[in-house]
């Protein structure tokens, strides 16, 4: 089973202008600052952790999150914990120093 | 060639921002551990093996800075680390600084990790950056194994006098 095809556009991540990005839930629209989407992508890779995630379904089975310096509080079930993972990670992966 | 927003924010590569935050927290841990060992020393009147170890806390947490500015000074998020598990429990002078060369292997292991992340994503400056904690960690293993060695030569020898052989810093 595909889990991001099924809830990927629950959550998107896009650049607005040179230093802001906005994040799209299901039933938000938050405009991050750069310093704000590096705290982002800390507390999710810290959530996205297989034992974070064990823990997580052991418990809860979702997580309350806050964003853009606690402005925001957002409800993530696992798939789209892992799913917003995913989407910050390849917003960061195209990542190549300028000699290319 | 299309330059990411990322990189127009940042010039240090992501995954190396992970791997040299995690250094940090390695760094403030062995910061924290050489002032358990210092105490250990201080309350045993072992004068110069407690400021040898003080001296040591200290630097430790100089080398975390010096990452933690790096990092932020690069346009990344330097994070202040969790310092769990130090140990203040120990057998003897030697056993602290056995286990000082030890710790310092794992750090000088871990600088090589960084250092391999930063050549394997061709991040350029921070390889020239890490440059200085790979010949920083030759000497801090240096030192280790010398005083172990007067250990060695002075096998038997009261405690103090070993100490009064032992580097102040
Ligand atoms: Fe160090």
């Amino acid at each position: 089973m595909n889990v991001n095809a099924l809830v990927e556009p629950a959550i998107q991540l896009q650049e607005i202008t040179f230093c802001k990005y906005q994040l799209t839930t299901v039933n938000k629209n938050i405009v991050l600052t750069f310093p704000q989407l590096l705290q982002l992508r800390t507390n999710i890779n810290k959530l996205g952790t297989h034992d974070s995630v064990c823990d997580i379904i052991d418990n809860d089975n979702f997580v309350l999150l806050f964003v853009a310096d606690k402005q925001h509080l957002i409800y993530l079930d696992i798939p789209q914990l892992l799913s917003l993972k995913n989407t910050i990670d390849s917003f960061f992966s195209p990542f190549k120093s300028v000699l290319f | 060639m299309k330059t990411t927003a990322i990189r127009k924010q940042m010039t240090i590569h992501p995954e190396v921002m992970d791997v040299l935050n995690e250094q940090i927290a390695m760094e403030m841990h062995a910061s924290a551990s050489y002032l358990a060992m210092a105490s250990w020393c201080d309350q045993r009147e072992l004068l110069n093996s407690k400021s040898f170890f003080y001296k040591q806390a200290e630097e430790e947490r100089e080398h975390a800075m010096k990452i933690f500015e790096f990092i932020n000074d690069a346009g990344g998020a330097a994070v202040s680390p969790e310092v769990h598990n130090v140990n203040n429990d120990f057998e003897s002078l030697r056993d602290i600084y056995e286990r000082s060369l030890e710790q310092e292997i794992n750090v000088t292991q871990s600088i090589y990790k960084c250092f391999k992340k930063a050549r394997s994503v061709d991040d350029y400056a921070s390889e020239l950056f890490l440059q200085w904690f790979v010949n920083e960690q030759v000497e801090e293993e240096d030192t280790m194994r010398s005083i172990l060695d007067v250990f060695d030569l002075m096998e038997g020898m009261p405690l103090k006098m070993i100490d009064e052989r032992l580097p102040k810093e």
